[in-house]
């Protein structure tokens, strides 16, 4: 196991989309929060309130929908350009090969979504001055829920991401999901009472919570940590049961 | 038996309707270049995948260096290097990245194999140029550096010559006779390009519509595919006095039929007709044959359609 995930993680740093999507988001992080300069008479906002309406209010998005181009880019290229299948007949069995990936593909989705909730406060701290900086507690819950949320997603995606051998249709397919998703769940729960506690207590729905963890009872908190652990190790399973059945071409 | 490294037994892989692999069997010993031929849909590459894992057979078994349950199955598969249906790389890295993607993978202590594998086929001087800027040549032999890395002992090789110009042909073949002949690597190769097959092949496998319609070695193919001066005179014994006296040769055969095949002086039968006519025997029959694997090959799966 340790050779493939040192083989994937010497993919990844060398992946061109994770380089061009880290580098794109780095760059907003930095630049977005000179925006503010041009506010007029309201002046230059605390960083915590800075955190809160705009590094938070933007984390769902980059959870879901950033990671998205990578699954399509650094897993499903994978079988477009047939290196997979050498992956795949060199002496590892399907499970290791899958749970390397997985491994790694959400390392890779963690950085990008934590990239604007450490690099956007950091350039908006510089700016703005280092008074009113959100509490460090709040900070950290926020920035260790984000990282849990990005691997849960990531593990939802690693399922599309081995059923396509096509990386367009894995991207556009999950940015597609990932946009759409929340209405017909909504629906779903609404009309369906059995799928209503199951829909509410999802990493789509929970994701949501996280800007206001400071506020939630101490079991609420705990769920929110247990829900994308469980997601992950859940979406894990089936991709790698589809995985170890997928014919590769 | 242990000097196989692979048999199949009543493998069989179906599609649907399709069936695309029918009972075949092979069987390939240590040392041997096998060449696998067929036409395009044949089963060739169906067959490479199930050896390699990336399918699973329907029913039969695939015994690889000895080993035949899945578990050990996949260990066996650390033994064997492969190209499946083109070269596999990753387009935005070097050669050397290329390389040591693959050498973490296999878990390959020490990064001195990649130099070292570049050399021999000849990329130690690509520097930084990525995999997507080479020639298709370049693309093949980085697909064969990959495979040999961890130094294989079965190569298996799905077209490993397709779009190449004839020096890279020579190239690849050159290459490909070396690791056979001195570090005595095991080959399945597959190719449509049979004349060079001919020109590599140990051994060969002919498969059409899924089925293995014959194995046979580079001997067993060469008697029946040399070529020869078919013969038959009133005398047969004095024409063979002849043919050894006169031409000084030994290499032909008097057939029980009384026809006496001459697998010498092949390119000059007026001359072998003339000599015989001045000794007064009667030529009833006289004619060049034998084929070329090309020749053969399409008399086979010819046959293996009409019937």
């Amino acid at each position: 196991m340790g050779n493939l995930i040192k083989s994937e993680w010497f993919k990844l740093t060398r992946d061109r989309s994770f380089r061009v999507l880290t580098g794109l988001l780095i760059a907003v992080a930095i630049l977005f929060p000179l925006l503010e300069f041009d506010g007029g008479d309201l002046g230059l906002p605390p960083v915590k309130d800075y955190y809160l309406n705009n590094v938070l209010s933007v984390h769902a998005d980059i959870v879901k929908l950033i990671p998205s181009i990578l699954a399509g880019f650094f897993i499903t290229s994978e079988y477009s350009i047939g290196t997979m299948k050498s992956i795949a007949s060199s002496g590892n069995s399907r499970l290791r090969i899958y749970f390397a990936k997985l491994t790694i593909f959400s390392v890779g989705a963690i950085v990008i979504s934590l990239i604007l909730p450490i690099f956007m406060t950091g350039a908006s701290a510089v700016y703005f001055g280092f008074n009113d900086m959100p509490e460090w507690a709040f900070y950290f819950q926020t920035v260790g829920l984000i990282a849990l949320y990005g691997a849960a997603f990531a593990s939802i995606m690693a399922i599309f991401a081995t059923l396509f051998s096509d990386s367009g249709k894995t991207i556009g397919f999950l940015l597609l999901l990932f946009l759409m998703v929340d209405w017909p769940l909504q629906v779903l729960a609404a009309k369906v009472p059995f799928f209503e506690p199951i829909i509410s207590h999802s990493v789509f729905v929970l994701i949501y919570d996280i800007v206001n963890v400071s506020k939630l009872e101490n079991n609420d908190v705990v769920m929110m940590v247990v829900i994308p652990v469980l997601t992950y190790l859940a979406a894990g399973v089936i991709g790698s049961l589809i995985f170890q059945r997928k014919e590769i071409k | 038996m242990d000097d196989y490294v692979l048999q199949t037994n009543q493998l069989s892989k179906k599609y649907q309707d399709n069936m695309a692999l029918d009972k075949v069997n092979v069987s390939i010993k240590q040392g041997q270049i096998y060449g696998f031929i067929g036409q395009n849909g044949a089963g060739k590459s169906t067959l490479i995948r199930l050896i390699c894992g990336l399918a699973k057979p329907t029913t039969g078994k695939i015994e690889l260096f000895g080993k035949s349950n899945e578990h050990n199955l996949i260990q066996a598969r650390k033994r064997i290097g492969t190209i499946i249906e083109g070269p596999a790389l990753y387009p935005n890295m070097t050669a050397a990245e290329n390389l040591e993607a693959h050498r973490l993978l296999k878990g390959i202590p020490g990064e001195d194999c990649i130099e070292k594998t570049l050399t021999l086929v000849g990329l130690d001087d690509t520097g930084k140029k990525k995999a997507k800027n080479f020639s298709l040549g370049m693309k093949q032999r980085l697909g064969i550096a990959i495979a040999l890395l961890g130094d294989p002992e079965f190569l298996i090789l799905d077209e490993p010559i397709n779009g190449l110009d004839p020096m890279g042909v020579v190239e690849i073949r050159g290459l490909l006779k070396k690791l056979n002949q001195e570090y005595g690597i095991t080959i399945l190769i597959s190719s449509h390009i049979l004349s060079e097959l001919h020109l590599l092949a140990t051994h060969y496998g002919i498969i059409h519509n899924g089925k293995l319609i014959e194995q046979m070695s580079l001997k067993e193919l060469n008697d029946k595919c040399q070529q020869y001066l078919h013969i038959k005179v009133n005398d047969p014994n004095k024409a063979a006095t002849i043919i050894e006296n006169h031409f000084n040769t030994k290499d032909f055969e008097v057939m029980p039929n009384g026809s006496i095949k001459l697998f010498d002086f092949v390119d000059v039968p007026g001359e072998v007709s003339q000599t015989l006519t001045n000794q007064q025997l009667v030529i009833k029959e006289f004619m060049p044959m034998g084929e070329d694997l090309e020749t053969y090959f399409s008399k086979r799966i010819g046959g293996a359609s009409n019937g």
